[in-house]
């Protein structure tokens, strides 16, 4: 039923026809805008911090254990009368499964919500059997009316108006329904299912958790549908993944804390259920109910040992990295993922459904990080994805051509940087003064939505020793990183940026050996290239010469601080050149703010207005939030906020020429929400995100000019 | 001093999701406020389960006197034979949560969970003694409840049931009770 794209040309032909879906767009953006607000209320108090790193060490103190925790479950549910099953496979667990029912005489089931039975196609198993399958999750009977798969995790039917579920209740009721009285629509279900709860000889539930020193299982729900499924029927099947095995209710009670509150802004939901044995049931001959586990493996053991990829089984289900992606917000869950959707979604389908299913989904990535720092568990979604696309590409024996490409030059810098200046040359006929304004027809008109700015004439590194400030008694001594953007695309926002600086007393220099950051090539999942240019870069910037390594580019700041120790570690360690690099590599506004420590004195009273795009990589990658806010106050301009700043421009690399529609829809949503505020200038920390806007700008008509922080504040600044 | 802080504290927390708290709870004011509510929805039934010996025979007879004046009828268990006709579901809670306005209820005894799952309202009484500031207080107590010898069913319940799987708009009473009501037992003078 669940058809994936399985080539980037069939995945692109998908997400033209999402982008048309109107209903779709509208209210997962009402979604994305509600459920911010929901979250920060429900945490506010609470040390989320401290929360999610209890969660992660829980999990990551759990998963090395699982099958020792399996068996001391094991021990104590069949003590209780309880049989627990080991599945191994999908298909293994739907026959178990099948063959209980069968066992118990059974004809009707009714079950409750479990993303597990959904990635074993569960329902077909069992229908295919003549068992007749009733879900009772209100989200999961429509779609599985619609004969559909969930599109998001905690909502599987977030994706359908009242329309559409009104058409369909009025086919189930057969009555007309008015869609307009949602309450009456699900007293509709209400209605319906009674009658199936009361029939069901069996019930099948999933389970949130399963604790080994009881033997116990817990639940976690709204509509009270998984009460009445392990409540009515004579017998009760869970079907719960081998990662759900926890050591106890306390560990348990931890990620509940973090699990109701992200998954829907609740401190908790309507019901928790703890059940453990055989509970007295009416319906039962011997007067307890039968109960089955059935533990699915399905890949995860082998998962759960891999040093890389085990803390995706950290995840504890509460889908909100696809509530706070940018490109779920535009497409949804069914173009945006295959059974399990969202930034987890593109991880585990590799895992769990096959590198086919997983192939065009998991190129679909901004890295733009809003999934990581929104995870209860931790997990680093967006740098697992980009392993998992490279796990495709190894098992798939190709990498494209354009990866063989970039990794050959990109490990070359003299290589790369005589390419880009040769460019300059290329670009001249194309050229409409400092922009290009309609790409060559090769490119297709898919690209057209932004203007690209020329490669400048004269890198700065050619520009470097004729123009660097003299600077006598330095305060401080800085090596800026000048990254790719402004060595080659925008020198005038680092000579700003130095100017400024030299008027503080502080030397910088620019330290030739530097080379592209390496992010474009772990966005292609060329991991050994990218190992190398870390390895240039950090005998390049020489830390020990230096009080700070200054860059512009929040990209090339988050990636230097986040992905440097992973790529450089040595045996599980960071080596020490490495660890000061981190600590020494500042973003330009918290270096004016935090060490400069500049005051209103410094700058000129404009009370330009002025908006403010906050870089994926800057507030999240480098968590540097308020600094931004705090300079442009004190450089005296009037900042207005905007709404959505801080979600992505949809530049994001190549992700912007892999995915032009989606990255057409960003933009659009962020020139839209900049003009809005009535400013005039668009202040931002990063070249790329300069580049994508002013493009934009440039295409709408828009009269708002796009600047980097640095060269604004270098006209702010009063004339000594 | 603290226990009235946790009551408080459970009392808002409750009131914010659609559940009714009123305090001082006697015998005799369980039994009038849960037969004067079933009559009020025009219910017929009220199914009472989980009561200790000493409360119900303080609750049962008055409260099977007040209901029959109103035509309504005091269930029989087992609730089995029941499912499509209760009303009004009369039950105790073990614990309460304050930082959520959570019940916990010891729900092995089958009535129990047919009159607080299949019921249209469910009317429970807590001893504001025995709420808890969070579940990191209650953890040791619940696990014991579930680690006793054979069957457990605690369950937690937080306000009525509840869906926003239409197009995220909440409703309430999708599967479980649509109406939630909690009765402070009154607290004994005796400290």
């Amino acid at each position: 039923m669940i058809k994936t794209p399985q080539n980037m040309k069939d995945y692109t032909d998908q997400i033209r026809a999402t982008l048309k879906e109107k209903f779709l767009q509208t209210t997962l953006n009402n979604f994305a805008t509600s459920y911010k607000a929901s979250r920060a209320k429900a945490f506010s108090g609470m040390d989320l911090e401290a929360l999610r790193e209890e969660i992660a060490c829980a999990k990551d103190a759990a998963l090395p254990r699982l099958e020792e925790l399996l068996e001391e479950f094991t021990r104590h549910a069949e003590a209780d009368g309880v049989k627990v099953h080991f599945a191994k496979t999908a298909q293994e667990a739907n026959a178990i499964i099948a063959a209980i029912a069968k066992e118990n005489n059974v004809k009707t089931i009714v079950k409750s919500k479990s993303m597990t039975a959904e990635e074993t196609f569960l329902n077909d198993h069992l229908e295919k059997q003549g068992l007749k399958v009733t879900e009772t999750d209100l989200g999961e009977w429509i779609i599985q009316l619609r004969h559909e798969g969930p599109s998001h995790m905690v909502m599987p039917a977030i994706h359908l108006s009242r329309y559409q579920v009104g058409d369909l209740f009025t086919g189930v009721s057969g009555e007309e329904q008015d869609p307009e009285n949602i309450d009456k629509l699900v007293k509709v279900a209400r209605k319906q299912l009674r009658p199936r709860f009361i029939e069901a000889d069996m019930g099948i539930s999933g389970a949130n958790f399963a604790m080994a020193d009881s033997g116990a299982i817990g639940i976690v729900t709204n509509e009270g549908n998984a009460r009445l499924t392990t409540t009515l029927p004579r017998v009760h099947v869970t079907l719960a993944g081998v990662d759900k095995l926890i050591p106890d209710i306390k560990t348990a009670l931890t990620a509940l804390k973090g699990l109701t509150r992200n998954a829907t802004g609740q401190g908790i939901t309507s019901y928790v259920t703890w059940i453990k044995g055989q509970p007295p049931c009416g319906a039962s001959e011997k007067e307890v109910q039968t109960r089955h586990i059935v533990f699915l493996d399905n890949g995860r053991l082998a998962l759960a040992k891999d040093p890389v990829f085990s803390e995706v089984l950290r995840c504890i289900r509460c889908g909100a990295c696809a509530n706070v992606c940018p490109i779920y917000r535009i497409l949804g869950g069914h173009t945006y993922g295959h059974v399990y959707i969202g930034a987890i979604g593109l991880i585990l389908t590799f895992f769990y459904h096959g590198r086919d299913n997983a192939r065009a989904i998991v190129k679909n990535c901004l890295n733009c990080q809003s999934c990581k720092v929104v995870c209860p568990a931790k997990i680093d979604l967006p740098y697992l994805i980009k392993k998992v696309y490279r796990e495709v590409m190894d098992e798939d024996g190709k990498r494209p051509l354009r990866n063989r490409l970039l990794a050959r030059v990109m490990g070359n810098r003299k290589l790369f940087h005589t390419l880009l200046k040769n460019a300059w040359m290329a670009q001249a006929p194309i050229a409409d003064g400092p922009k290009i304004r309609h790409l060559p027809t090769i490119f297709g008109r898919k690209h057209d939505f932004r203007t690209i700015p020329v490669l400048a004439k004269h890198p700065l590194r050619d520009q470097w020793s004729s123009f660097k400030p003299v600077v006598r008694n330095p305060k401080l001594k800085v090596a800026l990183f000048a990254g790719c953007a402004q060595d080659f695309i925008y020198p005038q926002q680092a000579k700003d940026a130095v100017t400024l600086l030299a008027s503080y007393g502080v030397d910088v220099d620019l330290p030739m050996d530097q080379t592209c950051c390496g992010l474009p090539l772990l966005m292609m999942a060329e991991n050994e290239t990218a190992k190398e240019v870390a390895e240039q870069n950090l005998k390049a910037l020489d830390t020990d010469r230096y009080d700070y390594i200054l860059t512009l580019c929040a990209s090339c700041g988050s990636h230097i601080k986040e992905n440097y120790p992973k790529l450089l570690q040595k045996e599980n360690a960071v080596p020490e050149g490495v660890k000061k690099l981190e600590e020494k590599i500042i973003d330009f506004s918290s270096f004016m703010v935090n060490v400069l420590k500049v005051t209103a004195d410094d700058f000129r009273v404009s009370g330009k207005k002025v908006a403010y795009h906050a870089p994926c990589h800057l507030c999240r990658g480098l968590d540097v939030v308020e600094e931004p806010r705090e300079l442009m106050r004190v450089a005296g301009l009037d900042y207005v906020p905007a709404a959505d700043e801080d979600v992505c421009c949809g530049f994001s690399g190549s992700y912007s020429v892999d995915f032009p529609e989606v990255s057409e829809q960003l933009l659009r949503r962020k020139v839209a929400n900049m003009e809005a505020t009535g400013a005039d200038i668009v202040v931002t920390d990063c070249p790329g995100c300069v580049m994508q806007i002013s493009g934009g700008m440039d295409k709408h008509a828009s009269r708002m000019r796009v600047c980097h922080m640095a060269e604004i504040l270098r006209e702010m600044r009063k004339k000594e | 001093m603290e226990n009235g802080k946790n009551k408080e504290l459970f009392k808002e927390k409750a009131e914010a999701i659609q559940t009714l708290v009123s305090s001082a709870a006697t015998p005799e004011v369980i039994a009038a406020y849960t037969v004067d509510l079933t009559a009020d929805q025009g219910g017929k039934t009220i199914a009472l389960a989980g009561f200790d010996e000493e409360t119900l025979a303080a609750l049962l007879p008055d409260l099977k006197e007040k209901a029959k004046a109103k035509g309504i009828e005091v269930l029989e268990p087992p609730f089995r034979p029941h499912l499509e006709n209760i009303h009004t579901g009369l039950t105790p809670a073990l614990w309460g949560i304050a930082q959520t306005g959570t019940l916990v209820l010891r729900s092995a005894d089958e009535n129990l969970r047919i009159a607080t799952m299949l019921a249209e309202t469910h009317v429970c009484v807590l001893d504001p003694a025995t709420i808890y500031p969070s579940t990191d207080e209650l953890a040791p107590l619940l696990d014991a409840a579930i680690k006793e010898n054979g069957a457990a069913y605690m369950a937690f319940i937080t306000g009525p049931s509840r869906t926003a799987d239409i197009e995220r708009v909440l409703s309430i009473g999708v599967h479980g009770p649509e109406f939630l009501h909690i009765l402070f037992k009154e607290e004994k003078a005796d400290d």
